[in-house]
Order: C-alpha cells, then sequence, then structure tokens
C-alpha cells in the first residue's frame, strides 16, 4: 500500500483549489476590514474642531437660573 | 406585528449576506492565485517551521481599509448631521423637544432648583434590592423621592424597601411588565412634577457608583435644553470567565461612549434620568410621530422598552446625553442560557424597534449598525470556516507572518480596549481566541433573533429565573 502523506480530514491539495483560493481572499479581506477598524478604535479618537478657533459663543444662557451665566 | 416589521431582520441580514456574495464574486472574478507551496526555515537553531510569506496585494490592502473607514466615518457623520438638524430646529410641530423649543419655552422662567425622583421598578427582586437602594440612599446628593414600583411581587421586596425607609408603590392589574409598571407609577407622579423635578428610572439590578445623582444634577442645572442623561454600566465582579466576558464588553461599551463624548446610543434601562418634560412629550405624540399607545410614555408592546424610549426621544429632537461620571454597575448573566435569552431579548427587541420607526434619518445609525453586526456574522463565520479547513487539512501547520503580524494588531487592540478593567480583563483580551468564542456565541444568538422575527415566533418576554448558590437571580432585563 502506497503511504501518501494526508491532512487529518481533507486531502492538502483541497488548500490549492481555485474555491479555498476565493475564499481564502474574501477571509483576508474582511480580517483587513477589521484589523484597519480595530486600530482606528485603538489610536486615540482626534476631533478637529478642539483644534480650530470657533467663533461660536453662546447668545444666553442655557442655565436653569435665567440670569446664569452664557 | 406589521409584514415590514417581520420583514426588518431579513432586509438588514439580507442585505449583509448580499454584501458578502458580491465581493466574493468580486474576488472570484479576480482570479486569486491558489497558493504555492510553503517554504522550510529553521527558528533559533532548533525550531523547524513551514512558512508562507505570502500577503495581499497593496491595493487590495488599502482600498479594503479604505473601505472600512469611509464606511465607519460616513455612519458617524450621518449622526453628526442628524443631531445638528436637531439642535438647529425651531419647529416645535416636528421636534417638540429640540433645545431651541425647549429653550424658547422656558426662556426667563425659574422651575425651582433641579430634585430627583427616583424610580425603581421591581418584580421580586428581594435578592438585590437592599444594595441598590444603599447605592441610592448614600448619594452625596440625596434623592427627594425613592419610589419602589412594586409589580406582583409574591417575594420580600416590599418589606425590604419599606425597611428601608422609602416609599414603595404596588402596581395594579399590572400585565403589562416592567413598561406598564412603570406607565402606572408615572401617572400619577408626572402631574406633579415641575420642569426641573427630574425622574430616574433605574433596575432593581443595578447599583450607582458614588457622584452619579450630583454629576447628573450638575449637568441638567447647567442646561435646561439637556432632556436625559444615561448612566455608563460596568459589569459587577464574579461569575467567573462568562462574566469576564461581559465585563470585557461593557468596559470597551463605556469606552466607545467616553470617546464619542457621551453621545448616546441607548438610554439603559439600568438606570437613565429624565427631564418631566421629555416624558410627557413622549406620552403626548405617541400615535402621532411616534409609535405607541397615546398616553403611555413607555411602549408596553416592545421587548425593549429603553431602547424604544430613546428613538422616541431622538426622534422628537431631544439632547440627551452619558457623562463619564455617571456610572453604575450592573449584574452579569451567571450562566451561558441566562445570557442566550437575554441578548435573545435585546437583538429583537432591537430590530422590531427598527421595524416600528422604520427608516427615518433618526434610526439610520441602529440599521447600519444592525447591518455592521449582520457582515460580522458572515465574516466571523467564513474566517472560522476557513481555519477548520486549513486545520483539517494541513499535515504539517503553515505559519504565515503577515497574518501573524495582522493577528498581533488585533490582540493589542483586544488589551488597549480593556486596560482599565485591570490585568484579568487585559489577559483575557490577550489571549484573543476565548473572545472570538464569545462573539461566535452572540453571533448565533443574533442570527436566532433574525430567524424568529421572520418566522413570527412568539417574543419570549419572560423572566428566567436562574439559582446561582444560594441566590435566585431574575435574567431577562
Amino acid at each position: 500500500m502506497m503511504v501518501q502523506p494526508l491532512g487529518i480530514v481533507f486531502s492538502e491539495s483541497a488548500l490549492r483549489s481555485d474555491q479555498f483560493a476565493v475564499l481564502a481572499a474574501f477571509v483576508a479581506i474582511n480580517t483587513v476590514i477589521y484589523v484597519a477598524l480595530a486600530v482606528a478604535k485603538m489610536l486615540p479618537k482626534i476631533y478637529v474642531r478642539d483644534h480650530v478657533a470657533s467663533r461660536y459663543s453662546r447668545q444666553e444662557t442655557r442655565s436653569i437660573h435665567p440670569d446664569g451665566p452664557a | 406585528m406589521g409584514r415590514f416589521q417581520r420583514a426588518v431582520g431579513l432586509v438588514i441580514f439580507g442585505s449583509a449576506v448580499l454584501g458578502s456574495v458580491m465581493l466574493l464574486v468580486a474576488v472570484g472574478a479576480g482570479d486569486p492565485d491558489p497558493a504555492d507551496a510553503p517554504s522550510e526555515g529553521v527558528l533559533f537553531g532548533i525550531w523547524r517551521v513551514l512558512y508562507d510569506t505570502e500577503a495581499p496585494p497593496t491595493h487590495i490592502l488599502v482600498a479594503a481599509a479604505g473601505l472600512a473607514l469611509v464606511f465607519a466615518a460616513s455612519v458617524a457623520l450621518l449622526e453628526r448631521r442628524i443631531a445638528t438638524r436637531a439642535r438647529r430646529s425651531d419647529r416645535p410641530d416636528v421636534m417638540p423637544l429640540a433645545p431651541k423649543v425647549v429653550m424658547a419655552e422656558t426662556r426667563g422662567v425659574y422651575a425651582g432648583p433641579v430634585t430627583v425622583t427616583v424610580l425603581i421598578p421591581a418584580h421580586n427582586e428581594e435578592a438585590c434590592i437592599a444594595a441598590t437602594l444603599e447605592s441610592l440612599l448614600s448619594q452625596s446628593h440625596r434623592p427627594a423621592r425613592v419610589i419602589v414600583v412594586a409589580d406582583n411581587c409574591t417575594d420580600a421586596t416590599v418589606q425590604i424597601a419599606e425597611r428601608a425607609g422609602v416609599e414603595v408603590v404596588e402596581t395594579v392589574d399590572n400585565r403589562r411588565k416592567k413598561a406598564g409598571a412603570l406607565n402606572q407609577a408615572l401617572e400619577r407622579i408626572l402631574p406633579a412634577q415641575g420642569d426641573n423635578d427630574l425622574v430616574m428610572v433605574m433596575d432593581a439590578d443595578t447599583t450607582l457608583d458614588a457622584g452619579f445623582l450630583e454629576a447628573a444634577v450638575r449637568r441638567m442645572t447647567d442646561d435646561r435644553a439637556l432632556m436625559a442623561i444615561g448612566g455608563l454600566f460596568y459589569g459587577e465582579e464574579g461569575k467567573g470567565l462568562l462574566g469576564q466576558f461581559q465585563r470585557n464588553e461593557y468596559i470597551r461599551y463605556a469606552r466607545d461612549m467616553r470617546r464619542r463624548r457621551g453621545r448616546v446610543y441607548v438610554l439603559t434601562g439600568t438606570a437613565s434620568m429624565f427631564r418631566p418634560r421629555a416624558l410627557r412629550t413622549v406620552a403626548a405624540e405617541r400615535g402621532r410621530t411616534i409609535p405607541g399607545v397615546p398616553g403611555d410614555v413607555y411602549d408596553t408592546v416592545v421587548l425593549t422598552e429603553d431602547n424604544e424610549l430613546t428613538l422616541a426621544l431622538k426622534t422628537l429632537g431631544a439632547m440627551m446625553m452619558s457623562p463619564a461620571q455617571c456610572t453604575v454597575v450592573t449584574e452579569v448573566m451567571p450562566t451561558w442560557g441566562a445570557l442566550w435569552a437575554q441578548r435573545l431579548r435585546w437583538q429583537r427587541g432591537a430590530l422590531e424597534n427598527l421595524g416600528a420607526y422604520g427608516l427615518r434619518q433618526q434610526t439610520s445609525r441602529y440599521w447600519a449598525q444592525q447591518l455592521g453586526i449582520g457582515y460580522g456574522v458572515v465574516a466571523l463565520t467564513s474566517y472560522v470556516l476557513l481555519i477548520a479547513l486549513m486545520v483539517l487539512s494541513l499535515d504539517n501547520w503553515v505559519w504565515f507572518p503577515f497574518w501573524v503580524g495582522i493577528g498581533l494588531l488585533f490582540t493589542v487592540e483586544r488589551v488597549v480596549t480593556v486596560w482599565r478593567g485591570g490585568w484579568r480583563a487585559r489577559l483575557l483580551g490577550a489571549t484573543l481566541f476565548p473572545e472570538l468564542v464569545f462573539a461566535m456565541y452572540l453571533n448565533v444568538v443574533y442570527v436566532k433573533g433574525i430567524l424568529d422575527i421572520s418566522l413570527q415566533r412568539q417574543a419570549a418576554w419572560k423572566h428566567v429565573v436562574v439559582q446561582v448558590g444560594d441566590r435566585r437571580i431574575r435574567v431577562g432585563d
């Protein structure tokens, strides 16, 4: 009997099929998508507005006290 | 349930699957090369490894990452635009709770100092109500009134509450669960509440952290257009690994909220505070601009009444926030079964709410979120499938340096985002795969929720009671 190196369940040649290549590419793209989101989540969030001088200033108080500071 | 509501699940999950299929077809059309055989190398002079230096082409990497970031940024921009629109609205007929409308109606009027009336809906909560009351009564800003809304209690909840010296209101013929109980209590107390007499609703299984009320009252004093404040919840200690999974999840959610500077996703039922004007307006608008029974503050038909109320307030233009100082500790589910019941209710409730509100500007963010989870289910499942295929087919494990690097990035993200949770949280994040299994579990719940709503299965709004040691824990909130 000829002994062939085999994977546990499927033959290793299954990994060289076109279908597997498509699945692998799909997973690869998704993984990159999620890692991009993960990195964005990990880095400190920058609010551009904080670093730009604002022209907005409150016209009137928003306090429950009518004579509170604006 | 309307036909549209039934279709919600399919619309969302169908779109996610369709998106995945389109990507698959595009990938197939690009004719990816089947992998070549890996090379063999020797690490540290002794460890023989097979490795494959293959990595996706740069333009694909850039396109995928760019697409993800553009999608995330679009959702954020859309949300910002909607918030700005509400802030600028001065039309009481369209957005009666918009800041400009509220400011105009209260200009020059002093309705007295801010007071807090706390409502705690309780259905057989003898195990935890004492701790809840203790956390309330020891706040630096004492609530003016604490009312336990005892709903069909058959245990010692009422006695414990009375012993703690708080008011107890028992519901009458309430068959509409928590929302029904709250509506009964609100019907009694709302008419006497002035503009600054806030109503806080909190779960009986939740304890407030010190300083919650003080911080909330300060914000409500400084801004009379602020209509609601939602608590940020953290998971209680204990319950082993399952507890840690949930704590990590809650820590990441709270971190997200801080990064959003408190802009609310959901005014959680665990602890949220409202200006009476907000609740009265919701009750008045039901059946008109928002779904529900006219006169009801809470919608009694839905499974997730807190999520529904958030959508109602957003639709009416209300400004709300979750300040970083307003934190609460809530129960984590002690068993996988209990977690299943809880999350299925959340998921199904969220879908039902979206169905009831339809596609409006204010709900677009939530639709996008559901779509994102749907796509995540497809992505994670295909990932697991791929890994399984490789494990079952390879004679020898092959290392892919590029993907190992990507994996390391994920690991760093998992650790950084739970840093505040201490070494246990970080350790769990660092091991990566257990959290993937947890995510997979939640994905299965998501799919079950979609199936249930599509097949119109009876929603399980019932309490699951779990025995943990000598405590019986009610699950379902």
